[in-house]
């Protein structure tokens, strides 16, 4: 069954062809939802999502584009407003602790470890400390690097997942190569790790 | 003599996005410089974390969560856009009941403050007036 052919189905109600969609990029939506929210439930939650989205707007898809660029824009999105929402609600919980005297920063570190207990400290660390970088890029650095490194995207694809030029997906993600540098630089001098 | 640190184009070397020339500068460069060879390190194992992390594993009931929620969905949120267009208009219409409220309530109390000094200087000289202790206590001697 071809691409046209799954969206015709899909359009039409028909289970078989969602199903066959779902298996086909259940692997690719998550990998790229993880990269950005950095969470496996969470970025399964997420790719839950975006596999409703597609059932639900099959009907609006015009097939200008392969059906993984529309997959991948939706995952971006959706993960980025996911990201932007955690942010918000971490800002009022962290008005709330200041308040209340809630949970300090040490104790969320240690109970997230202890989430992992395979892994050791120092892996977790350089984990967290890489995932820090990340979030810290620009939105658009973000998802320019994340499709590049997560799902080894080549700069034309993102280009066209992005809607933008080659040359500004190659200026992305150079900058944002340089500025997850610039931070793991600066944790290398303070010896964060 | 020791030349200056290259660390910013490190992350460049490793992934293997320098002319042929800097790469054998940058090369010559780390065998000189423990400082820049140590970073490297550093920086090789940060970015491996994408390497062993990327492609997590997909629940094998990832379908079957999903068409659960296909079947569920659509009254949820047929409800969820209901309550998202009256919940505003109902905090919108609170506000204006509170504001119009607040405005009738401050207009009332000046003329409410006026009536009441009036009224309490008519009970002090009734109460005076139904109960004249001086005369009471006359009475009773």
């Amino acid at each position: 069954m071809d691409e046209s052919e799954l969206i015709k189905g899909i359009q039409q109600g028909d289970n078989k062809a969602f199903r066959l969609l779902v298996e086909t990029y259940q692997r690719m939506v998550v990998n790229t939802c993880f990269g950005i929210v950095h969470s496996a439930a969470d970025a399964e939650d997420l790719a839950q999502d975006v596999f409703l989205e597609i059932f639900r707007t099959a009907g609006n898809f015009r097939g200008d584009s392969k059906i993984s660029t529309w997959l991948y824009r939706i995952a971006t999105n959706r993960s980025l407003n996911f990201v932007r929402n955690k942010k918000r609600k971490g800002f009022f919980q962290s008005l709330e602790e200041a308040f209340t005297g809630g949970k300090n920063l040490t104790s969320e570190i240690s109970e997230s470890r202890s989430d992992r207990p395979d892994q050791n400290i120092t892996d977790q660390q350089r984990s967290d400390l890489l995932h820090r970088a990340i979030d810290r890029l620009p939105e658009k650095q973000r998802i320019a690097f994340t499709l590049n490194k997560y799902e080894e995207l080549p700069y034309q694809q993102i280009a066209e997942v992005m809607e933008i030029s080659l040359a500004s997906v190659e200026s992305l993600i150079h900058r944002a190569k340089k500025n997850l540098q610039e931070q793991l630089l600066d944790c290398y001098k303070k010896k964060c790790v | 003599m020791k030349t200056k640190c290259i660390h910013k184009d490190l992350i460049f070397y490793l992934d293997n996005e320098l002319s042929e020339e800097k790469r054998t500068a940058i090369e010559k460069h780390l065998e000189e410089c423990a400082d820049c060879q140590s970073f490297l390190a550093f920086l090789k194992k940060g970015m491996q974390v994408i390497e062993m992390e990327k492609n997590p594993e997909v629940s094998p009931f990832f379908y079957t969560r999903l068409s659960t929620r296909l079947e569920v969905k659509p009254e949820y949120q047929a409800q969820s856009q209901w309550v998202r267009l009256a919940q505003p208009a109902f905090f919108s219409l609170l506000l204006v009941l509170g504001i119009y409220g607040g405005l009738k309530m401050g207009s009332n109390a000046s003329t409410t403050n006026a009536n009441q000094q009036t009224t309490s200087s008519i009970q002090m000289l009734n109460d005076f007036e139904a109960e004249p202790i001086e005369s009471f206590l006359l009475n009773e001697l």
